[in-house]
C-alpha cells in the first residue's frame, strides 16, 4: 500500500464517527456505537487501536480485548487533554516535587521512589467518565466513545501517603493538587491540574511507575502517574510532575466545569432544561462489557460458544454477572473468575451458550455488585449533557449459521 | 566489602527506559469538508487540537458548536475574535450540524 493510501484509509476510518445518526428521539439512550474499525496507524508503544484524534492522542481499545482481567499495555486506551505531551523524559534526571504546606519540600528521583519507599501494587480499572458516551441521545458533547475507553492493569509504585508523610503535612493542609506535564498551545491556557481533598486519599492511592510489570507507556503517563482505584480516570493525572499541598481549593477548569454530572438523585437532566447544580463524577458505577463474541460474529448452530467478558464497579466488588440470550426474558448466571486480583480489578466472566436456532441472537450481560446495585437497560439510563457514567446492560448481536 | 561495592554499582546504574529516545506521535490527516469558514477553523482551532477532535464530537446543534467555541475562548484562553468565532460556528454547523439551532 502506498503511504498516501494508508493515511487516506486512516482518515476515512477516523472520520467515520462523525456520520452518526441524528434521527433518534430526544433522550432515548441506546447501545453505544460498536462498529468502529481499528485504525491502521499505530501510536508509540501501542498496537493499532480505534483512533479519534492524533493531537491530543485519543485511542480506544477494541471490544475483543475485554476477555481477560488484565488489559495489555499496548492495547490500553489513551486520553489526553492538551496537544503538547512531552515526548522524551530521561528517567535518570526526572524528579517529582512535593511542596506547598509541608515541613520539608521534596524532590524525589525515580530511583529513590523505587528504592527508598515501600513498594506496593494494586490491580485497578481505569475508565474514562465518558466511556460509552455514544449511547446518549441527543448526542452528548465530547468524544463519541464506544465501550473501550477503559482497561485494567496491575499498577506498581509507592503510596501517596508515604510521600506526604515524608514531606510532613502542615496543620492547615487540606487540598492536594496534582500537575501533569502536558502543555497547551497557549501559555494562558490552564494546566491540567486536579485537586483532591485529604479525606479522599486512602492507602490505595499510589504514584505508579509500572503497569503490568513494565514501564508505563508514554501515552499512559510515563514515567509516573496517579492511581486512584474506584474513581474515574480524569483524576488519575499522567506524567505527574508536581504535588502541591494547599489549604484552600483553587477553582480550576478541569475541576469546576469539566467531568461533572447533575447534582440530583438521578444525575439526569434534559437537553432543554439543564440541571442548575453539578457535581464531580468521582466513583464508578457497576458495569459489564462483553469481549467475545463481538458484533456480527458468526457462530455455528448447536456449537459450544463460550461468552466472555469483564465486570467491575468502584470497589464494592462484583457479586454476579447474569446473561440473557432471549431479549431479557430469562437470565442465567455466568461463571466468575476467582477474583484474586482484588476488588478494584475486573472480574472476568464466562458463560457457555449453545445456539439452538438459526439467525440473529442478542447476548445481554448484567453485572450486580456486592451492595445490590445492578446495570439498568440502556433505554432506562437518563441523559446528562456531558454523556458521563453510561453503564447500560451490554448487548452483542451475533448470527447463528 | 566486595558485596557493598556491587550494591552501590547497581544503584548507580542508569534506569532503563522502554523507549530510549524521543517518541514520535504520528500525524494523521482527517477528512476535511472544504467550505466557507474553513480558513477560520484552520487559523483558530487546529494549532491546539486535531480536526478529529472536532468531528468526533458527533453532529451537533448550532448552539452546541458556538458553546464549544466560547469554551475555547473563556476556559482555554484561545485568542479568537468575534468574527472568527462566528465563521467557525457557521462552518461547523453547516458541515457537522444536526439541523437544529438549539
Amino acid at each position: 500500500m502506498e503511504r498516501r493510501d494508508f493515511f487516506k484509509k486512516a482518515a476515512v476510518v477516523a472520520g467515520a464517527a462523525a456520520v452518526g445518526s441524528n434521527t433518534a428521539e430526544a433522550g432515548i439512550t441506546r447501545q453505544p456505537i460498536d462498529n468502529r474499525k481499528v485504525s491502521p496507524v499505530a501510536f508509540p508503544e501501542k498496537r493499532p487501536l480505534i483512533m479519534y484524534s492524533d493531537r491530543p492522542p485519543l485511542l480506544e481499545t477494541p471490544r475483543d480485548v475485554f476477555t481477560s482481567v488484565l488489559t495489555p499495555n499496548d492495547q490500553f486506551f489513551v486520553r489526553w487533554h492538551m496537544p503538547d505531551i512531552p515526548t522524551h523524559i530521561d528517567p535518570d534526571t526526572f524528579t517529582i516535587s512535593v511542596n506547598g504546606l509541608v515541613e520539608k519540600e521534596l524532590k524525589i528521583s525515580l530511583n529513590d521512589l523505587k528504592t527508598k519507599f515501600e513498594q506496593v501494587e494494586v490491580t485497578a480499572v481505569l475508565q474514562c467518565g465518558g466511556n460509552s458516551r455514544s449511547a446518549f441521545q441527543p448526542i452528548a458533547g465530547g468524544i463519541q466513545w464506544g465501550s473501550g475507553a477503559m482497561g485494567c492493569a496491575t499498577w506498581k509504585g509507592v503510596r501517596l501517603r508515604d510521600l506526604l508523610d515524608q514531606a510532613g503535612l502542615k496543620k492547615d493542609a487540606e487540598w492536594i493538587g496534582f500537575n501533569g506535564s502536558e502543555k497547551a498551545a497557549y501559555y494562558e491556557t490552564p494546566n491540567f491540574i486536579r485537586e483532591l481533598h485529604l479525606e479522599e486519599l486512602d492507602d490505595h492511592v499510589i504514584l505508579a511507575y509500572q503497569m503490568n510489570g513494565e514501564d508505563l507507556p508514554y501515552l499512559n503517563g510515563y514515567p509516573l502517574r496517579l492511581v486512584i482505584p474506584g474513581i474515574y480516570s480524569d483524576s488519575w493525572v499522567k506524567m505527574l510532575s508536581n504535588i502541591t499541598v494547599t489549604n484552600e481549593y483553587k477553582h480550576l477548569f478541569f475541576m469546576d466545569v469539566a467531568y461533572r454530572v447533575p447534582d440530583n438523585e438521578c444525575e439526569c437532566e434534559t437537553h432543554e432544561k439543564k440541571a442548575p447544580k453539578t457535581k464531580p463524577i468521582t466513583k464508578m458505577n457497576v458495569k459489564s462489557v462483553i469481549g467475545y463474541p463481538t458484533r456480527n460474529s458468526l457462530v455455528n448452530l448447536k456449537s459450544h460458544v463460550v461468552v466472555r467478558g469483564v465486570a467491575f464497579d468502584d470497589g464494592h466488588g462484583i457479586k454476579k454477572v447474569l446473561v440473557s440470550t432471549d431479549a431479557g426474558k430469562t437470565w442465567d448466571e455466568a461463571i466468575l473468575d476467582d477474583g484474586k486480583l482484588g476488588r478494584y480489578a475486573y472480574r472476568a466472566f464466562r458463560y457457555p451458550f449453545k445456539p439452538e436456532t438459526l439467525g440473529k441472537v442478542t447476548i445481554m450481560t448484567k453485572a450486580i455488585n456486592n451492595i445490590g446495585e445492578e446495570q439498568p437497560l440502556a433505554k432506562d439510563i437518563k441523559w446528562n449533557h456531558g454523556g458521563y457514567k453510561y453503564n447500560g446492560i451490554d448487548e452483542v448481536t451475533v448470527e447463528v449459521i | 566489602m566486595k558485596k557493598l561495592i556491587l550494591i552501590t554499582a547497581l544503584l548507580a546504574s542508569p534506569l532503563f527506559a522502554q523507549v530510549k529516545e524521543k517518541v514520535e506521535v504520528p500525524y494523521v490527516p482527517f477528512p476535511v469538508k472544504m467550505g466557507k469558514g474553513f480558513d477560520a477553523v484552520q487559523a483558530n482551532c487546529l494549532m491546539c487540537h486535531s480536526f478529529g477532535y472536532i468531528i468526533n464530537q458527533g453532529r451537533q446543534s448550532k448552539k452546541f458548536w458556538r458553546g464549544k467555541v466560547d469554551k475555547m475562548i473563556v476556559h482555554f484562553k484561545a485568542p479568537i475574535g468575534e468574527e472568527a468565532a462566528k465563521a467557525v460556528t457557521e462552518y461547523l454547523y453547516e458541515h457537522y450540524g444536526n439541523g437544529k439551532l438549539k
